[in-house]
């Protein structure tokens, strides 16, 4: 027993050394790692990682942003929790994350399948790419002008003797129509990247399918998929972050393009953050607001570690 | 050993760009700390933009204020969220020597949390030879409370916004001389339109801020200025039983089920109904002083703006909501007496009379000449008894924009009628003292 334990440590200490002195390609390389990722790791602890830390100490206070601090405890927390709005805007959050990224990726796939055998791909993709490129605040601002009573749709509508038309813009309409939105502007985006995945598989696996009789599903399920596991993945984990920061297209779509605030129909807890701190009407919430963001962190951390965990594959090498 | 020459170096330069970062970032402050001699420098945070009307006024102020003084400004023209900007600047020593906002946006940020300077020697000053105290009608003070805990006030108004039913005087010039006198004749008027096949009013229901005008003007009416913050204060939630409440939220309820609003009000973007209304598409709309100036530009040719007061109530005095548009100065200014000299120099007639007569607002002096559009608002502040608040000057931290707005919402769409507001009133309002108490 001790002898086994004494030569675990002998050739730990063996590996050790190996890995002090090493090739010099290595020494070199562990010299290089302090000056080049030092920067980054100040200038991300500076401004990251420190705040963060801040953040997470005002969520135990009550605060209104100037003045005295009170400490709370995890009160914010708890009385978050306990909040209807936010546990709405926490739903609204998911069905971001889930139910329009669900689409995006099935809209992407899907496209892509019918992209990569399609004459001018190239245009086509650019065009779908397009969306993308654009601010989200033009897609709010342009709401108004094409679903106002007297805007585009309806004023198209009215030759089809549409004299009733739906209330498009009404609060409860307005979440459906800035999910519809998303799908529409970032599924070009996806596609983009899926594509670039896509591109790398050999055509005779392709021609391999062709012979064998495979239909456009079995192509993606024991093909494209298989092959382009690790694209998805990252793709899944993109989403995942960006889905639960969504806020600007929010914020103009619902009547506040200039005065007020979007109907808490549609709140998802980035603008429920917001206007807990910044809203302007009243005494602003600090504690509460970052009690709210530290819950979203949390949420991204949570859910992108579970994402890794569940995408993990080998990668399949061709 | 001449790699770690070269990390040795590698820090050095990079503690030397932190230094030179930091060095920037305390430079701006180092410069407007000079002082309140004459000739100082003063940082001047402000909520208008540039090309605004207000903002040209106030530029031309401030360069004669430069000339007399030989002081020098510098000027941010941040717009309307220089208040929430201010927050975060509060915690740090790049405070602005002055900013303006609204009392609605100035008291939550400074006032409330005791980060404004009292400005006793402000209102002790005197302009063109009267005592700036005086300039400054004492019915406003009232409600709008601008007193520190000392009593003195941390806020030196040079405006004040309004509401009312705002029409076309050039359609309407019966309605200037004679405008509903009561809650009937207001919905004898609505009736009247409706009949005529014309539409008689207009909203952006989307502007939960608007929305909420018609309930809480409606209790204040009948149980005058300060009723509906006290329904609010009342953590039992008992008030909102009261008869009263039931029957402001029941006006509410007459408007919108009576089918006088404008067709799509509840699903529409602002601006797209007050554009509407502004090219003659409806007859009447509750809205701020500010309208005159935000629909000016689409209104259709020959529009007179004017506006009546939301409808009084026989046996109670009138009333009429006028906020306060004006300065405050951080307790961290560096140049408070420079600030002080500024925030009174825009009480000059001169500059007054340019708020009301170029930027078509109300000035703060009675003495001061205001626009056309501003004169029936003008003649109802003037013989006002009392003054409220937007909101009834409620600030209670979320209340408004969690609480109150979107079950107002709920009632002025017609999703609820009045008996379920109140009740949901009563809840929400008893589940948030317990939950902020």
């Amino acid at each position: 027993m001790s002898r086994t334990t004494t030569r675990r440590s002998l050739s730990a200490a063996a590996a050790a050394e190996r890995g002090q002195g090493g090739s010099s390609i290595d020494r070199q390389r562990r010299k290089l790692l302090v000056p080049f990722v030092g920067p980054a790791f100040i200038v991300y602890t500076l401004l990251f990682i420190i705040p963060a830390i801040g953040a997470a100490w005002i969520s135990l206070h009550e605060w209104a942003g100037s003045g005295p601090m009170k400490f709370v405890g995890v009160k914010n927390y708890i009385r978050v929790f306990q909040d209807d709005l936010f546990m709405k805007s926490f739903g609204n959050t998911l069905l971001l994350l889930f139910v329009v990224g669900a689409a995006i990726f099935i809209l992407a796939f899907a496209m892509t399948l019918v992209l990569r055998d399609m004459a001018g791909k190239k245009i086509v993709r650019n065009v779908i790419f397009f969306p993308h490129l654009i601010n989200a605040l033009v897609f709010g601002v342009l709401a108004g002008f094409i679903f106002n009573p007297g805007g585009m749709v309806n004023t198209l509508l009215k030759p089809f003797g549409v004299t009733e038309p739906p209330a498009w813009l009404a609060q409860d309409n307005i979440f459906p129509l800035i999910m519809a939105t998303l799908v529409a502007t970032t599924t070009g985006y996806f596609t983009t990247i899926l594509m670039a995945g896509v591109d790398r598989i050999p055509p005779y696996y392709y021609e391999d399918c062709a012979l064998a009789g495979a239909n456009a599903w079995q192509r993606l399920r024991y093909v494209i998929l298989p092959l382009t596991w690790d694209v998805f993945g990252t793709c899944a984990v993109l989403w995942t972050i960006s889905s639960v920061k969504i806020f600007e297209i929010i914020w103009v779509f619902g009547g506040s393009s200039g005065a007020g605030i979007p109907p808490t129909q549609s709140w998802t807890t980035a603008v429920y953050t917001y206007v807990t701190a910044f809203s302007g009407q009243s005494t602003p919430a600090y504690g509460a607001a970052t009690a709210s963001a530290i819950i979203s962190l949390a949420l991204v951390s949570v859910l992108v570690v579970f994402l890794r965990r569940a995408m993990r594959r080998d990668a399949v090498e061709f | 050993m001449t790699t770690k020459f070269r990390f040795a170096r590698t820090l050095a330069v990079m503690a030397g760009a932190a230094l030179a970062l930091s060095a920037c970032g305390g430079g701006t402050n180092g410069s407007a700390g000079d002082g309140g001699t004459e000739g100082g420098t003063l940082s001047y945070w402000s909520m208008w933009k540039e090309g605004e009307q207000q903002q040209l006024i106030i530029a031309r102020a401030i360069k004669d204020f430069e000339a007399e003084t030989g002081a020098t400004v510098n000027v941010q023209w941040q717009g309307r969220s220089n208040v929430q900007k201010l927050v975060p600047a509060l915690n740090t020593n790049n405070v602005p020597d002055i900013v303006d906002g609204s009392y609605a946006k100035l008291a939550p940020i400074l006032g409330d949390t005791g980060q404004a300077l009292p400005l006793g020697d402000a209102y002790a000053a005197e302009v063109e030879g009267t005592k700036v105290s005086d300039l400054i009608p004492k019915k406003y003070l009232t409600a709008n409370n601008i007193l520190d805990a000392d009593g003195t006030p941390w806020m030196l108004p040079y405006s004040l916004t309004s509401d009312g039913f705002w029409f076309d005087a050039a359609q309407h010039p019966e309605l200037e001389t004679a405008p509903p006198a009561s809650w009937d004749d207001f919905i004898a008027l609505l009736d009247k339109y409706k009949a005529e096949g014309k539409v008689p009013l207009a909203a952006d229901g989307d502007i939960g801020g608007y929305n909420s005008m018609w309930f809480t003007t409606a209790l204040v009416r009948t149980d005058g200025a300060g009723s509906f913050a006290k329904v609010v204060q009342d953590k039992t939630g008992a008030a909102w039983d009261a008869p009263n409440v039931l029957a402001a939220a029941k006006r509410v309820e007459q408007v919108v089920k009576g089918d006088y609003l404008i067709k799509g009000y509840n699903a529409s973007k602002w601006p797209a109904q007050q554009q509407v209304w502004a090219t003659g598409g409806a007859e009447l709309m509750l809205n701020g002083s500010w309208i005159p100036t935000e629909t000016g530009t689409y209104a259709s040719e020959g529009f007179k703006f004017s506006s009546f007061p939301f409808p009084a109530e026989a046996g109670q005095p009138a009333s009429v909501r006028a906020d306060f548009g004006g300065w405050a100065i951080p307790k961290k200014a560096k140049n408070p007496e420079l600030a002080q000299k500024l925030a009174t120099f825009l009480l000059k007639k001169d500059y007054q009379d340019a708020y009301g007569t170029e930027a078509k607002v109300l000035p703060i002096r009675t003495d001061a000449a205001t626009s056309p559009e501003m004169a029936s608002v003008k003649k109802s502040i003037d013989g006002a008894k009392e003054i409220y608040l937007q909101n009834d000057g409620v600030t209670a931290p979320g209340y408004v924009e969690k609480v109150f707005w979107p079950i107002n919402d709920e009632l002025f769409l017609g999703k609820i009628n009045a008996g379920e507001f109140v009740q949901k009133m009563k809840t929400a309002t008893v589940q948030y003292w317990k939950d902020n108490s």
